[in-house]
């Protein structure tokens, strides 16, 4: 279930917080976009071992979680992940585990692109 | 007890750190005491230690899920009341239906929108306001909020009892509102029920958090100081009379209204002091109050000032 770690390029420049500039949320976005390496590592691990059954649990917690910091957009793939594992179960065959490979992909991209400054132009 | 131990508690059980981060910053503002834990069965014993007002529970959880909760709180006559907003990422109406079935009362899908939740949040801390005034219904004036004559009765018998038996300091004041008569007659009874709330709010505030205010009837109210000897009360109460002479009323700002107190305490044990003979001595001294001239607290000494104590 290897991937890369390094996936290449995805799409979009810096994805910046909703809450960019609110003085309540600064210190925990700033926590947030901080701890987004650790997260997507542990991501990738659990790939790479085919522990599905923590990857969905951390799909579903950053799910819950990105549109609180104000990152909906990280939340939507990351729901979409934790349902595509959800309809896999534990044994894919290997096209699910492609259509997968690809959300976990995507969902790493989309984490590495967020940043605690506000949006350019703002 | 700090101020913050006043708010009402919210006890949030989730297993993701980042609601709690997020929560704790957007209740921040919010009048709340907030507790996170990350395990049902912490969540369980915190609730058996201290009653929250609202319980936020995540629904999937490792270990002991929030379905496990919630029918373990339901089931537990101590916690059955206690408000429980469910906060899940799982979408399905069968998870809603389960959950409400349980006894949940609300249900909040994430990632949630923290405005609508605070409202949420807000909205439980009603019902958990009326739940308990519901429960305390036959002891509350409906006027003012505070304890009503049943609710004195009890709670007097109560720490006159400690006072005997432990040596306990204990005093009580019966405080009047000097001339009410005239505030209902000149202005309406609209503004004399607003005087009336404006002392029990005054009471309120003033009191520290073992006082116990009542309102005894009409214009009349009673504290109940436990733990405070005469001297330490008279300065509860002369704060209070204070207080109330600077308070400018919306509805006759150019008169002023004042109270009256009689006030009688012990240092220690009150002996065979009876709870009527309390208050029978602390009506003389609102009554010497009156007479000296209003707007002044009339304090003495149980030990001293009832002779019946010597005689028992």
């Amino acid at each position: 279930m290897a991937t890369n770690r390094n996936p290449g390029p995805v799409g979009g420049g810096a994805l910046s917080s909703e809450f960019a500039g609110d003085p309540d949320m600064t210190e925990l976005v700033q926590m947030f976009v901080d701890e987004m390496p650790q997260r997507v590592d542990a991501m990738l691990d659990c790939w790479e071992k085919g522990n599905l059954g923590d990857l969905r649990r951390m799909a579903h917690q950053l799910k819950g979680a990105s549109g609180g910091y104000g990152f909906p957009t990280v939340g939507q793939m990351a729901a979409q992940l934790e349902a595509g594992l959800a309809a896999v179960g534990r044994t894919p065959d290997s096209e699910a585990l492609d259509h997968l490979r690809t959300q976990v992909v995507e969902l790493v991209g989309m984490c590495r692109r967020v940043t605690s400054e506000p949006p350019s132009g703002a | 007890m700090s101020n913050n131990e006043n708010k009402p508690l919210v006890l949030l059980i989730d297993d993701s750190i980042d609601v709690h981060r997020l929560l704790s910053a957007r209740l921040r503002h919010e009048p709340v005491r907030l507790v996170s834990l990350t395990r049902g069965v912490d969540g369980l014993e915190h609730v058996r230690r201290e009653t929250p007002s609202v319980i936020l529970l995540d629904l999937d959880m490792p270990d002991m899920d929030g379905f496990e909760v919630l029918r373990a709180l339901k089931d537990d006559q101590a916690t059955n009341n206690i408000p429980v907003i469910v906060l899940s990422g799982l979408h399905g109406s069968e998870d809603k239906v389960t959950a409400f079935d349980l006894g949940a009362t609300d249900y909040v899908t994430k990632p949630f929108d923290l405005a609508e939740l605070r409202a949420r949040l807000r909205a439980a801390l009603r019902l958990d306001r009326l739940l308990k005034l519901l429960a305390e219904r036959a002891d509350v004036d409906g006027l003012t909020g505070l304890g009503n004559r049943a609710h004195f009765n009890k709670r007097w018998a109560e720490k006159v009892a400690e006072c005997r038996r432990y040596g306990h300091a204990l005093s009580l004041a019966m405080i009047d509102i000097d001339l009410f008569k005239k505030v209902n007659d000149t202005f309406g009874h609209p503004a004399g029920d607003e005087v009336i709330q404006g002392v029990a709010r005054l009471l309120q505030t003033t009191c520290r958090s073992p006082d116990v205010p009542c309102r005894f009837g009409g214009e009349e109210f009673a504290l109940i100081m436990p733990n405070t000897g005469p001297r330490d009360a008279e300065m509860v109460v002369e704060r209070l009379r204070e207080a109330m002479e600077q308070i400018e009323w919306p509805r006759h700002p150019d008169h002023r209204v004042t109270l009256s107190a009689g006030l009688v305490g012990s240092d220690s044990s009150c002996g065979d002091v009876t709870c009527d003979q309390w208050l029978e001595r602390a009506d003389q001294n609102l009554y010497a109050a009156k007479h000296g001239g209003r707007n002044r607290v009339v304090a003495s000494d149980i030990q001293r000032a009832c002779p019946l104590t010597k005689a028992a």
